[in-house]
């Protein structure tokens, strides 16, 4: 049986279609996953991101321990700073993509995907079994949750709410703060490409924080179908589609994210392999048409196949479809023409520039 | 309450008899279903359709899909505003969302088409 998150009545009364993702029942959509797509675009929406992880490390060890299983170092990461990542297997292939926040000098908070989460934690106990100094709490599933505030207005429906002066949390800080006396983890991050904000807090504190959004009459909710269609626009990977364990950051394009002069799990695979180079890479892709690709679909070069779809979709902003793949390094330039072969036809591309969308908010000043 | 005017068929679509032409939509059942429309390829003008034959790609923010026509003939006209605004589908699927009209070949198919109550009912069994 899939699970419910703390705010599944209030999904169901506000008309969502509730869907099973990664366990957990999720609105997929509440009136239309295109107006809620175009309104994050323009305005401000917010998603229940409660099936995610939320691992808090602290402890005099904690940055020590994470600094072997993350990519991200967390020596570095300033207190208040957040920094995106991975979770590597021995060959660089990717385990997880994550977020890690320093919240204070001895305390960390890695968010993980959903569907990776119980993997991760299994993982990283592994890992860590014996180390001194460190404590994990996992504070994921009943009892917590998290929200994502996402969109051009969402710093002035927050702001009103918490007792803290936005104008300070640039983009990926994050800090503690208080609505109404209540204590919340307030970043901000998101993926949708917008200014925004991820809150995590108790499920009774997010209910409330929840209902709070919604009475703005800025906000509307949006669910898991634009929540995929912002992120393609945006090129951001999701796990399962972009990231898998064959696949390292720097075959997904990503390799800026990691520093392997540093000792991490992984590490010395992505030393090679940024030294041989890789074989293929992700790229960005649009067609001409709103007629759009499959994830696994064929893509080919003439008569050569010489590479496959990860995600794709019909873009509403840019109102043609595009997507992502994997493709042979010979043919990734800008401006390459491909053709996705999509069972009923074979639909002409062009390889683009990420992202695919160039106007989004995220590091606009509040 | 569907329209009273049109018939239907048992996958969604609706037509409106008037003479000899038929105009082929679908009903706001299925538009529901499918979530907003994104993409539709309409069929060429004069093209010879027999019932069932696959008339229309159609693709959603959520899935993929073909309108079979629900009544065989000569395709006449297009509703050619879908192009460029699928989304019509979803706002207005009775009228300003239609998709193709047909010179009907044989009037007699009609007749084997849903009535309006007989469609409702249909609906109605598939939310016990």
């Amino acid at each position: 049986m899939p699970r419910k998150t703390a705010l599944y009545d209030r999904h169901e009364r506000l008309g969502g279609r509730m869907v099973d993702f990664a366990g957990w029942l999720l609105p997929v959509q509440y009136e239309s996953i295109l107006g809620e797509h175009v309104y994050c675009r323009v305005s401000a929406v917010v998603f229940d991101t409660s099936h995610m992880g939320q691992f808090y490390f602290t402890g005099p060890g904690a940055g020590e321990q994470l600094g072997k299983l993350c990519t991200q170092d967390p020596a570095a990461l300033k207190v208040g700073r957040c920094k995106y990542g991975f979770l590597l297997n021995e060959i660089g292939g990717v385990l997880d993509d994550t977020i890690l926040m320093r919240l204070g000098g001895q305390q960390y908070l890695l968010v993980v995907n959903a569907g990776t989460l119980d993997g991760d934690l299994e993982w990283i106990q592994s890992h860590m079994s014996g180390a001194a100094g460190v404590e994990l709490v996992n504070r994921s599933g009943a009892g917590w949750g998290k929200l994502d505030l996402q969109g051009p207005r969402s710093a002035e429906v927050l702001g009103p709410l918490v007792d803290i002066d936005l104008h300070k949390l640039g983009y990926f800080g994050v800090t503690e703060a208080a609505c109404r006396g209540r204590r919340l983890v307030l970043s901000r991050t998101g993926y949708t490409g917008e200014l925004g904000y991820e809150i995590m807090a108790p499920a009774d504190d997010l209910v409330r924080m929840f209902d709070r959004l919604m009475a703005s009459a800025i906000v509307r909710p949006a669910g898991l179908g634009a929540r995929d269609s912002l992120r393609l626009e945006m090129c951001y990977p999701l796990y399962g589609h972009e990231l898998s364990p064959l696949r390292t950051p720097i075959e997904a394009d990503l390799g800026g994210f990691v520093k392997p002069q540093r000792e991490f799990i992984g590490a010395e695979a992505l030393r090679e392999q940024f030294a041989a180079g890789t074989k293929q890479k992700l790229i960005a892709f649009r067609s001409d048409s709103r007629r759009r690709a499959n994830p696994e679909n064929p893509i080919f070069c003439a008569d050569r196949a010489v590479g496959r779809v990860t995600s794709a979709a019909f873009s509403p902003s840019l109102k043609v479809s595009v997507g992502m793949g994997y493709v042979d390094m010979a043919f990734c330039r800008l401006g390459q023409e491909l053709v996705v072969d999509t069972d009923r036809i074979e639909l002409p591309v062009v390889v683009c520039e990420k992202p695919l969308y160039t106007h989004g908010t995220c590091r606009a000043s509040v | 309450m569907v329209p009273n005017n049109l018939a239907y068929t048992e996958e969604h679509e609706w037509v409106r008899i008037e003479g000899k032409t038929g105009t082929v939509g679908i009903t706001d059942h299925a538009q529901h279903a499918l979530g907003d429309l994104t993409f539709v390829e309409l069929p060429q003008i004069g093209r010879q359709l027999s019932r069932g034959d696959e008339a229309c790609a159609i693709e959603s923010s959520k899935a993929a899909a073909s309108i079979y026509s629900p009544v065989g003939g000569k395709v006449v006209e297009v509703n050619g505003a879908l192009e460029d605004d699928p989304g019509l589908v979803n706002s207005d699927c009775y009228s300003k969302g239609w998709f193709y009209k047909v010179e009907l070949s044989d009037p007699a198919e009609a007749e084997a088409l849903l009535k309006p109550a007989a469609y409702e009912k249909l609906l109605g069994e598939g939310e016990n």
